[in-house]
């Protein structure tokens, strides 16, 4: 049972996002929170536990979130990126949404090559790694572009899952019917994590989905990001054409996850790419994509991962309020001076400073940050990066906790 | 013909850049002109990237064609006297088992003279100091993607330490997530979140700037 008190904090934490999310001022600055390895370290849990032992998991979780709240809960357990298998099914909606993240127990069962889980293929303190590979060949782009959900089914299962090399076998079978079973378990232990975070009164309901840049999908799960850069040059028109075929499957696919109000794009080529590649290659179909959710209205959220800076004003592109723009790099000072009132920032702060600093320097820093990004709204306080580290000091994780509360107020 | 290769090769002109190198490479002394002229050409790259001018995609596509062109000036060039500027060791650490960001920096890092021992990814910290035994390198780097991999080149660090070897070499460490306050955490002595700015400091680190 959710408790009155913890259902008025929900409320609270639900309007502290909703307005940073609509580029207005709240009460106090919204904190994502700061989480990844350091939740299971902080439970006396080795990352292999944490990721295959969901019952441990979820008192993990229950811990970090009761001594860390943040207006969002922190942890999970933990997935990669399996977005071809999703768009294989994009025409199943009910399995295609279940199955793009990617988790310990599920890998178990299809054994992808691209991932790397603790306890398995890694060390049990590691974090879980995504490793991508090259996984079609440049001769494939036509076959990719006639029809990305028969390539990804036919072509790339066979090449990226150990247990999917025959998609005709009993075996093939078998692992799919298993991944079934899996997922059914692991639904009934996530309803009782989401269960236990409302009771420490964190929101639940409009939940987010993923969507994908269509070159990503490229880099990421097909050709490896060196060869999709290099085919950029060799084979303009053709990747020109198979991101234009990619962004129908993977809107498709955001589309149909009803309850998500916001999808969230991890963005990984944004560095990799100069403004004139970026602008010929990357940004006309992700734009398309961002543009047609907020027809459906639905926001986005993008990661920028590494440095943005010379994509920062291509978001002006967008109608003001289109969504969030989290950066890893990218000075968040910067990108406020470009898109206050236009778009909402996340991020901030540096987790190489909560990683070596000491508590007062954290404070200080937290102090400037805050200083800077607070007026005028439409920001959400958080880590660059979502993993802090086993080895994190914990003194440097409350002194960021306490810093929101000191000078986070409005 | 040499500027020309300069020029297509900076410029990005791949088709032409491989063609002037492979006439030019037939040459008298031409695979040590081509050789020259590339190095010099990566070195230009590396300079545009740092100026804002150039991104990792026209340091990919630089290291691609350098790749291809020493392909066939490599073979000519046996028995020649290539000058190192040094050596250095280079691995991701354990329990990071990504290769994208070190294997950018390997290739413009050997382009610019350096003699590179790759180590690999997913490094158990021993390895390092077995490599060091080895090898006798003047410089080590280290790279990491994920954060986790920032405690792990302290700990490496502590290990070369040790063994009694830290003093013997430069520590550069590379990759996402490192910077300043990470360096300093985890006691190298030089760091670089992409690979012109690696290659330039690594450069440095060998006295050779």
């Amino acid at each position: 049972m959710v408790s009155p008190e913890m259902q008025k904090l929900a409320e609270e934490r639900a309007a502290r996002m909703k307005a940073a999310n609509e580029l207005k001022e709240p009460d106090r600055v919204p904190f994502s929170g700061l989480g990844g390895d350091i939740i299971a370290a902080y439970a006396g849990i080795s990352s292999y536990e944490y990721n295959f032992d969901f019952e441990k998991n979820r008192q993990a979780i229950i811990k970090w979130n009761t001594d860390f709240p943040a207006d969002s809960p922190q942890g999970g357990v933990g997935g990669l990126d399996n977005l071809s298998l999703s768009v294989a099914f994009v025409d199943f909606p009910d399995l295609a949404n279940s199955i793009f993240m990617l988790n310990g127990p599920m890998n178990d069962v299809l054994d992808m090559k691209f991932a790397r889980f603790p306890g398995r293929q890694l060390d049990e303190y590691s974090s879980p790694q995504f490793i991508g590979g090259k996984n079609m060949e440049p001769e494939e782009y036509d076959e990719l572009i006639a029809d990305p959900q028969k390539f990804a089914y036919e072509k790339i299962l066979p090449r990226i899952s150990n247990n999917l090399q025959d998609m005709s076998s009993p075996k093939a079978l078998a692992t799919m019917a298993r991944l079934g079973m899996v997922k059914a378990q692991q639904a009934a232990e996530l309803m009782k994590t989401g269960q236990a975070l409302a009771e420490l009164g964190f929101p639940s309901g409009g939940g987010f989905g993923f969507g994908f840049a269509p070159l990503d999908y490229i880099g990421d799960h097909l050709r490896d990001l060196p060869n999709v850069v290099l085919d950029i040059r060799k084979y303009p028109d053709k990747v020109k054409a198979a991101t234009r075929s990619i962004l129908e499957v993977l809107f498709k696919l955001a589309m149909q996850n009803q309850h998500a109000d916001t999808i969230m794009f991890p963005l990984h080529l944004n560095e990799y790419l100069s403004p004139k590649l970026y602008n010929e290659f990357y940004w006309p179909t992700l734009k398309e994509f961002i543009l047609r959710l907020a027809e459906n209205g639905k926001k986005s959220s993008l990661f920028c991962e590494g440095w943005h800076d010379p994509h920062l004003e291509t978001f002006l592109e967008l109608p003001a309020g289109w969504g969030r723009a989290m950066f890893e790099k990218t000075d968040v000072r910067k990108a406020k001076k470009i898109l206050q009132g236009h778009t909402v920032i996340q991020g901030g702060i540096d987790v190489g400073v909560v990683i070596s600093g000491t508590p007062a320097k954290i404070d200080e820093y937290m102090k400037a940050l805050l200083g800077d990004m607070m007026p005028g709204g439409g920001y959400i306080c958080g880590p660059n990066v979502g993993n802090l580290p086993r080895e994190t000091p914990i003194e440097n994780v409350a002194a960021v906790y306490e810093a929101i509360e000191k000078y986070g107020k409005y | 013909m040499r500027e020309q290769l300069l020029k297509s090769f900076v410029d990005m002109d791949e088709q032409e850049a491989v063609k002037i190198a492979r006439e030019l490479v037939e040459t008298d002394g031409g695979a040590v002109a081509v050789l020259d002229t590339c190095k010099e050409a990566m070195e230009e790259v590396g300079r545009l990237f740092e100026a804002g001018e150039y991104f990792l995609s026209e340091l990919i596509a630089a290291g691609d064609m350098f790749n291809q062109i020493m392909e066939f000036t490599l073979p000519k060039l046996q028995g020649e006297e290539v000058a190192s500027l040094g050596t250095m060791v280079l691995g991701t650490v354990q329990g990071d088992v990504h290769n994208i960001g070190k294997d950018i920096f390997k290739v413009m890092a050997e382009a610019s003279g350096i003699n590179v021992i790759d180590i690999g990814i997913d490094v158990p910290h021993e390895k390092f100091v077995e490599a060091i035994k080895e090898h006798k390198p003047e410089l080590v780097g280290m790279c990491c993607l994920i954060t986790l991999g920032v405690d792990s080149m302290k700990r490496t660090i502590e290990v070369i330490k040790e063994a009694g070897l830290r003093d013997d070499i430069k520590i550069i460490i590379g990759g996402g997530r490192v910077s300043q306050a990470v360096m300093e955490h985890v006691g190298a002595d030089a760091w670089a979140d992409d690979a012109a700015r690696g290659v330039r400091l690594s450069k440095e680190l060998l006295g050779k700037e």
